[in-house]
């Protein structure tokens, strides 16, 4: 190396630019790592909503069988609002959890099942009902409305509602009966 | 100055096109337009990664039967979109609004750019203040071996 | 049978890349040229093993071989020959044995090129870098996302085929390639940028020598996210061909950082300085693509690209994390030795326009990065849940490619070191002229809109200067005029302005409705008229369409439709697209007739300028072929005066030629 080559070199090492420059950037990007590491996946999240702790919005709708049936005319009971459709493979999954759980309940009355159907006919719909057995009301919802008043992204998604309208649970994907008992018996211990 | 003149009637002739370029979009919007404005900043529910405006899907359409109903009842834009957050989560909107974190996304490219700037700034004055390497007579007499060796 | 095959051959580049790994480190380690020379013969065991896994994987798609659990949830006697060939990379298992087949191969190009070098230490770091990188992706394949596991118990008689969106459309079978070609590609510039900095060799032109490689890898991703673009218009139905998807994104944020170190090379090479600024660049680019693959395969994100998830994350992250340290590591212990003296004297000259250039793309990479994991990372710092879509991208990303447009236009007619502003203003009067002249008649035809006006003024600014630097050459060199890479990088700008424009025009002037219409009734949209013709069922090998007949303009009929797969969840919607030169006719079937011969809801979006962006992805494509040209063969001398220890390699140098 010359002479100026070394002035030069000399005179930058004093500040090691590059070198902070990188150790910075790296510690950055360690700090980004771990939070990668932490997230679970998106399918995972847990179900924030923002109606969790308000009053359920209202749902009337026309039941399979013709009758008319609302919400509020299950207050007093425990209700699983659950949106479902015909094609999609998590709800039929948990059907046959949703009738164990109904069956259970059948008795005392004190807690039941309400479906919504969610972008599906009523026909695709009585035909699986016929077929996977399930003997609770099930609305539809033409146009989507209580969907979005629920704010449902896809099926399935259930909503524990409580005696009293307020909902205090909401899954998204499919449930099971054990999971809902355990939540029913907390709610019941807290006073619901 | 010369040299400039054509420049500055070529600006003045700009600056009146895009002037006039840049009306046209205001005065009050159709409620078509509304509809669809407000259902581009509201995140499809079902689809991955559309706008309710963009989507085909049930929860999308959904969403714009309801901005519809809503902007005839005369509700503002704010509103609007306030109750798609009561309903969905705030993650529903596609432009991360509101206090606190969110201004970080808008805000840190900002501050990186502004930094940037400075720290070329600060290279350029530092470029500028060290004397210039002079041509000592050695240099020289390697510059003419080079040219004379590739000629 | 194919997964005894299969599992053989990725064993085989497993093990051909330790032992690659060993044979080299040590060779490194004791300055042994013979050690080299050996180690260097593992990458063919690598190709073997890459090449034994692939023909494994497509016989067993092509024999619907089911007791392979790959085959059995992506295979199916009923999908087409293309889509079961493709069928190979539908899914995350057999992406990564793509990874590792392109990786390979350019492992071995890599080998074969250099291999007269095959002693020099810093050949030899960048061979086993690459070995490292390979042994990686075979690791993956021999653990967590083994493609050739089999099936215990009963043997399926068929399977669901691939995902129905990868079905629709012959591009499937390009875009994953070519975008694996070019991702993948970055690998060895990396390995080079790696090996320089442990060597401490920076100013023998090694870095030049891997521009040619880095130029082929950019080429080739570029190709693959405008195929990607065409694709998602012509399959996904809602009009559009970019999302500021996740996965898009991942796509994006290398060549954006591969494109800063294309043009900042030229500054090392004129003027030697930025070295190691270009050299964190590499590292930056292949970073980002183990970052890209991280973000589209964890699962973490949601995107319409979702692979679906493997415990495949923490490995890729953990990758990651072993990329960054030592991307990081390097440039700390290194980097300021090997710095270069030099400055630049002035903003307003060529150097400063790179400098320029090296911002605006940072600030783009850094934009498009946190817009994709902020949600990841708002959630972390206080639980908050917020999405990050195409609104804030376009916000944040139109003042950069803004910027960028003015640069492109004003840099190649900048001189290097300094420039007069009388100079500046002689040679852009007529590219200025022109774009005011255009704007004046958009203005007048009635198009309006600030944003979109100015990219076509910047636009055809940007361009007028490219056609006048291409001009002058044609007129002083003929054909030759045209090839090389000054005159090569002219017709890729163009091609980026043709993007540019088009993509303006289509967001700005685009129109969409839906018409309810009963068999014979017309509609009318942005000057086009579209008539539905009436609705039939088509059953075919694979599932069963409702198509829409729609005669567009009284000339041809499309045939937008809604197919179900049987062994899908819901029905996926096909567009059908009149494309023009003027502007593209979308069709979609929105919703189908309930009865036969009832009316259908037929939705029509009209986009002009469309069929550009393809037109300027194959002139990007043509540019970069005709910038690699190898042209009057510089040998690149370290511009510092003093004197630099070279090898000799070979004839003297021609004369420079001479460059505007």
């Amino acid at each position: 190396m010359s002479d100026v080559d070394v002035d030069v070199a000399v005179s930058r090492s004093h500040r090691h630019t590059a070198r902070w420059a990188a150790i910075s950037l790296g510690v950055v990007l360690l700090l980004f790592i771990a939070v990668l590491a932490t997230r679970k996946s998106a399918a995972d999240k847990q179900a924030e909503s923002p109606l969790l702790g308000k009053q359920a919005p209202s749902l009337t709708g026309t039941a399979l069988d013709g009758s008319q049936v609302s919400l509020s005319s299950m207050h007093g009971k425990w209700v699983v609002v659950n949106f479902m459709a015909s094609w999609c493979v998590p709800c039929q999954e948990e059907h046959p959890e949703l009738v164990k759980f109904t069956q259970r309940h059948q008795g005392a009355g004190d807690a039941g099942v309400l479906g919504v159907i969610f972008d599906d006919t009523e026909p695709n719909v009585r035909h699986f009902f016929d077929r996977e057995g399930g003997s609770w009301p099930v609305v539809s919802d033409p146009g989507g409305h209580t969907a979005l008043d629920f704010g449902v992204r896809g099926p399935p998604e259930s909503f524990l509602i409580d005696p009293n309208g307020f909902v205090v649970w909401k899954a998204i994907g499919q449930v099971n009966a054990d999971g809902l008992e355990k939540l029913l018996s907390e709610g019941k211990a807290r006073g619901g | 100055m010369k040299g400039r003149l054509p420049w500055l009637l070529m600006a003045l002739v700009l600056a009146v096109a895009l002037a006039i370029g840049a009306q046209g979009h205001s005065g009050p919007r159709t409620e078509a337009q509304r509809v669809k404005h407000i259902a581009s900043e509201i995140r499809c529910p079902t689809c991955r990664n559309q706008s309710a405006a963009e989507s085909d899907a049930a929860a999308a359409k959904a969403v714009r039967d309801e901005i519809t109903r809503r902007v005839r009842a005369g509700e503002s834009d704010g509103e609007i979109v306030a109750f798609m957050v009561s309903r969905y989560g705030s993650d529903i909107l596609l432009k991360p609004e509101g206090s606190g974190v969110a201004t970080l996304v808008w805000a840190l490219p900002v501050v990186a750019v502004v930094v940037a700037l400075a720290g070329l700034a600060v290279a350029f004055r530092r470029w500028r203040a060290r004397p210039g390497v002079s041509v000592s007579d050695e240099d020289r007499a390697l510059v003419e071996r080079e040219l004379e060796s590739s000629r | 049978m194919s997964a005894a095959l299969g599992t053989a051959g990725v064993w085989l580049g497993l093990l051909g890349a330790a032992i690659g790994v060993a044979t080299l480190g040590l060779g490194l380690h004791r300055r042994d040229p013979k050690l080299l020379e050996a180690g260097r013969k593992y990458a063919w065991v690598i190709v073997a093993g890459a090449v034994l896994g692939v023909i494994a994987m497509e016989s067993a798609l092509l024999r619907h071989d089911f007791s392979l659990r790959y085959v059995a949830e992506n295979g199916s006697r009923q999908t087409p020959l293309l889509f079961t060939i493709t069928g190979m990379w539908s899914a995350l298992e057999g992406s990564i044995l793509l990874w590792a087949l392109v990786l390979s191969g350019y492992l071995a190009v890599m080998v074969r090129h250099f291999r007269k070098r095959a002693s020099d230490p810093l050949v030899g770091w960048a061979t086993l870098t690459v070995f490292v990188v390979a042994g990686f992706f075979f690791a993956l394949m021999a653990g967590p996302a083994n493609p050739f596991r089999v099936i215990h118990g009963a043997i399926p008689t068929n399977g669901p085929g691939p995902n129905p969106l990868l079905q629709n459309h012959p591009l499937v079978a390009f875009h994953p390639p070519m975008l694996y070609l070019g991702y993948v590609g970055f690998t060895i510039p990396f390995a080079f940028a790696v090996a320089a900095l442990v060597t401490g060799r920076l100013g023998e032109g090694w870095l030049v020598e891997t521009r040619r490689w880095t130029l082929f890898a950019w080429g080739f991703l570029t190709i693959g996210i405008v195929l990607g673009a065409w694709w998602s218009y012509e399959v996904l139905g809602w009009g559009g061909y970019w999302a500021w998807d996740p996965v898009e994104n991942a796509s994006f944020i290398p060549w954006l950082v591969a494109t800063a170190y294309l043009h900042s090379v030229m500054v090392q090479e004129r003027r030697g300085m930025l070295r190691i600024w270009n050299l964190s660049l590499l590292l930056a680019t292949f970073s980002l693509t183990i970052l890209g693959t991280f973000l589209t395969r964890s699962g973490v994100l949601e995107s319409v690209h979702s692979f679906t998830e493997s415990p495949i994350g923490p490995w890729i992250l953990t990758f990651f994390g072993l990329v960054v340290v030592t991307s990081v590591g390097l440039i700390a212990w290194r980097g300021d030795r090997l710095r270069s003296p030099g400055s630049i004297d002035s903003p307003v000259s060529r150097e400063g326009a790179f400098l320029a250039n090296n911002l605006l793309f940072a600030a783009f990479c850094f934009v498009v990065l946190l817009g994709t994991v902020f949600p990841l990372l708002a959630e972390a710092l206080n639980g908050d849940r917020l999405s990050v879509g195409g609104p804030y991208f376009n916000r944040m990303t139109t003042p950069i490619v803004l910027a960028l447009l003015f640069l492109m236009a004003v840099a190649p007619v900048l001189p290097w070191r300094k420039a007069s502003e009388e100079v500046l203003r002689r040679r852009l009067f007529w590219p200025a002229a022109a774009a005011t002249l255009v704007v004046v008649l958009c203005v007048a035809t009635g198009l309006r809109g600030l944003a979109p006006l100015a990219v076509f003024w910047l636009g055809t600014f940007a361009a007028g200067s490219a056609v006048r630097q291409l001009a002058l050459s044609a007129r002083r060199q003929g054909w030759r005029g045209l090839v090389g890479r000054a005159n090569g990088g002219m017709i890729v700008h163009i091609g980026v302005v043709i993007i540019a424009v088009a993509f303006a025009a289509s967001h700005a002037y685009g129109h969409s409705r839906e018409f309810r219409l009963s068999p014979g009734q017309s509609a009318r949209l942005s000057g086009h008229t579209v008539t539905y013709l009436g609705s039939n069922t088509v059953k075919s090998s694979n599932k069963t369409s409702v198509e829409a007949r729609v005669r567009v303009d009284g000339g041809k009929i499309y045939a937008p439709a809604v197919h179900q797969f049987p062994f899908a969840t819901q029905a996926i919607g096909s567009p059908s697209v009149k494309s023009g030169l003027h502007d593209d006719v979308y069709l979609t079937l929105a919703a189908a007739p309930e009865q036969a011969g009832g009316s259908a809801v037929i939705g029509v979006i009209v986009q002009p300028l469309i069929m550009w962006l393809w037109i300027g992805g194959a002139v990007i494509a043509l540019g970069t072929v005709l910038a690699a040209w190898p042209g009057r063969r510089r040998r690149p001398t370290a511009p510092v005066s003093a004197p630099v220890e070279v090898e000799s390699t070979g004839p003297p140098p021609e004369p420079v030629g001479v460059i505007s």
